[in-house]
């Protein structure tokens, strides 16, 4: 069958921001949807972002009330989103009350009355809610209940009308009710309370005719109603790792010989290292040198307000405020505690879209974890992977900071073992020699081709990090406890890139 | 005690919005309307009926007839309160009004209806707010005069200006 004979199935928006992305375009034109739920978790609110996008005086929308809540009580609250718009109540779409209907004819008046009121008002879209409430009202005859959803099954999907049956259900459920049978399309929207956070999911369990994004998505509920956060926010392909990829450099020249050139655009670099090793520091030279070289950043901040880091960056002499007044760089202050990794990267998304940003530091894991409601937490890593792997897909060169527990014994790179997850590594941490903490940098992997193997000690000056000598006739530095070395030192050249060097 | 304190704040709050000068002339201009209307079916029912009668078919849609009905039984309840003689009135339970043509003397008759419109539009208006409240005013009575911006929800500070 060629794609000319076959028949093409609309879509149409659903009003809910990243939820066309996750449906795959949007809800089926003429499809047969439940969004089922348990109380609270917005259901009411997506059918009517779904009924205030589409519906138009030629277009109408029916929404029936049964058992559930009020309609008055609906519109009270309703109202209060900024996308319920007054002018196409009774124009575009009509509440129609069938309470007492139910109780008066119960499911065969129902059916009655609905096919009145749709045959009538010939609707483009229909809503029953709350729907679970009609089937557990009668719930003592299954062969009626099972008899009145094929009908109004039947009755609506035959109507060339996009309609939705909202329900509390629970998702035991799912096995052996028919009505999940016949719908086309199946939403289920979770809310769950972990620890002091609410989190807030929702899944496609089912939709015919087109491929959604499977997995769980979080959503938030704001002034504008819903708003979802796709898993992949549709941006999962990663782009081919070129090994010419164009070098962005760090601030520091030193560092950028040590890297062979620089980190290579569209990669993940992180810098590990514990408290006070300057890890801020450097994502904070690595940002300033983009925008010096014409190349828009991010700043992803979790443990201080952007005016704060601003300051800091101040004391080394990197000017920040010009370039975030200039919209050349957007320092993003994370709503801490609450957050979901999705709604994290929505945020930079949309900020990297807005600026053309081609640098993104994330300041730091630690504390855009502990941002996360306690639920997210559990699959940081997991979150983590999707969007480092979805960002730098979009050729934007994320550097993260990771603060680790400094071992005098062995080399830790990450307490989170996500170290597979970046492409180059670089390891600040300190030693203990001759009687001073001195602080050591290396870089421990580079992805991207060859990089020097040299530790050289630096310093955090007025002017920033400065990269001292390779360390030479010391054994074991990168234990933080070396001794001399007492065999003569064999010199060995630097591997890429060190030009300056001197023994001590 | 503190329940009884929060519905008294509550009734205190409903009153203020009934009691509203704008919304009781909203109420008489409705009443005229009614009472100059021509429907033949109609010009045996007080205007006060009419009006309440279009109300109670939009909004039954809407909320039901038991929901128009507790709104119209709570307006009622209201308006006994400025109008004892209204105690005569009763609510039938299709939430139709029975009983106003009873109130003897025919100007506080009119009066009690101007009250019993204005606690039910004030009613409506705190629970759904003036645009939704005007909304369907202007649907009910779609050659009635009356502006978007008709400022029924004047605060007392606003009042006081």
């Amino acid at each position: 069958m060629s794609a000319r004979d076959k028949v093409k199935i609309h879509k149409l928006p659903t009003g809910v921001p990243g939820l066309d992305d996750i449906l795959g375009g949007g809800f089926p034109e003429y499809s047969f949807n439940i969004i089922a739920g348990a109380p609270g978790c917005g259901k009411t609110t997506m059918a009517h972002q779904f009924v205030f996008a589409n519906a138009t005086p030629e277009r109408p929308a029916l929404y029936f009330t049964i058992l559930g809540e009020p309609a008055l009580k609906m519109l009270r609250y309703q109202q209060q989103y900024t996308f319920f718009d007054l002018s196409k109540l009774n124009s575009s779409f009509r509440f129609i009350n069938l309470s007492e209907v139910l109780e008066n004819r119960g499911l065969v008046g129902i059916l009655e009355e609905i096919t009145k009121e749709v045959e009538a008002a010939n609707p483009s879209i229909i809503v029953v809610d709350s729907f679970r409430t009609v089937v557990r009202h009668v719930q003592e005859n299954e062969v009626q209940v099972q008899a009145f959803v094929q009908n109004l099954g039947l009755l609506l999907t035959s109507w060339e009308a996009t309609t939705f049956l909202i329900g509390e259900y629970v998702e035991s459920e799912l096995r052996d009710n028919p009505v999940f049978t016949v719908a086309d399309g199946l939403i289920w929207l979770y809310q769950t309370v972990e620890r002091n956070s609410v989190v807030r999911k929702l899944q496609i369990m089912k939709l015919r005719g087109q491929a959604s994004v499977p997995g769980m998505h979080t959503f938030r509920i704001t002034d504008g109603g819903l708003q979802a956060f796709s898993r992949t926010l549709g941006l999962s392909t990663r782009k081919q790792r070129k090994p010419d990829a164009k070098r962005l450099s760090m601030g520091i020249p030193e560092l950028d010989e040590m890297l062979g050139g620089g980190i290579p655009a569209g990669d993940s670099l992180l810098i590990a290292g514990s408290s006070g090793t300057g890890k801020s520091l450097l994502a904070t030279q690595f940002i300033s040198a983009g925008i010096r070289a014409g190349q828009p950043g991010i700043v992803a901040v979790f443990e201080e307000r952007p005016e704060e880091y601003a300051a800091r960056a101040d004391s080394f002499g990197l000017d920040l405020h010009t370039p975030i007044k200039d919209g050349h760089l957007k320092v993003i202050y994370l709503r801490p505690l609450d957050l979901s990794v999705d709604e994290t990267m929505q945020e930079i998304l949309d900020a990297i879209k807005a600026m053309g940003a081609k640098r993104l530091v994330i300041d730091s894991l630690a504390g855009f974890e502990m941002a996360l409601a306690p639920g997210f937490r559990t699959d940081f890593r997991e979150s983590l992977y999707r969007m480092i792997f979805s960002l730098t897909g979009i050729g934007v060169t994320i550097l993260s900071t990771v603060e680790i527990e400094e071992s005098f014994t062995e080399l830790l790179f990450s307490t989170y073992s996500i170290s597979f997850l970046t492409d180059d590594i670089i390891r600040l941490r300190y030693a203990e020699i001759e009687g001073q903490l001195r602080k050591l940098l290396m870089v421990v992997k580079m992805r991207g081709g060859p990089h020097s193997t040299d530790i050289r000690d630096y310093e955090i000056t007025s002017k920033g990090l400065v990269l001292g000598e390779r360390l030479t006739g010391y054994e074991h530095l990168i234990t933080g406890l070396p001794s001399r070395v007492q065999r003569p030192v064999l010199k060995k050249r630097s591997t890429v890139h060190s030009s300056r060097r001197a023994d001590r | 005690m503190a329940r009884s304190n929060r519905l008294a704040r509550r009734d205190e709050m409903i009153s203020r919005t009934t009691a509203n000068p704008e919304i009781r002339e909203l109420a008489q201009r409705l009443l005229t309307h009614e009472a100059t209307a021509n429907d033949p079916s109609e010009v045996t029912m007080l205007p006060v009926m009419r009006v309440s009668e279009k109300l109670r078919r939009a909004l039954s849609t809407l909320a039901g007839s038991s929901g128009f009905r507790s709104l119209l039984t709570r307006a009622l309840s209201l308006a006994k309160v400025e109008v004892p003689a209204l105690s005569a009135v009763q609510i039938k339970p299709d939430g139709s009004l029975e009983g106003l043509n009873l109130l003897a003397d025919q100007h506080h008759s009119a009066e009690a209806g101007v009250i019993l419109i204005a606690k039910l539009l004030g009613l409506l208006i705190v629970f759904i707010g003036q645009s939704l409240t005007l909304k369907f005013v202007r649907d009910v009575w779609p050659d009635f005069p009356v502006a978007d911006t008709e400022p029924l929800e004047k605060n007392d500070h606003e009042r006081a200006r």
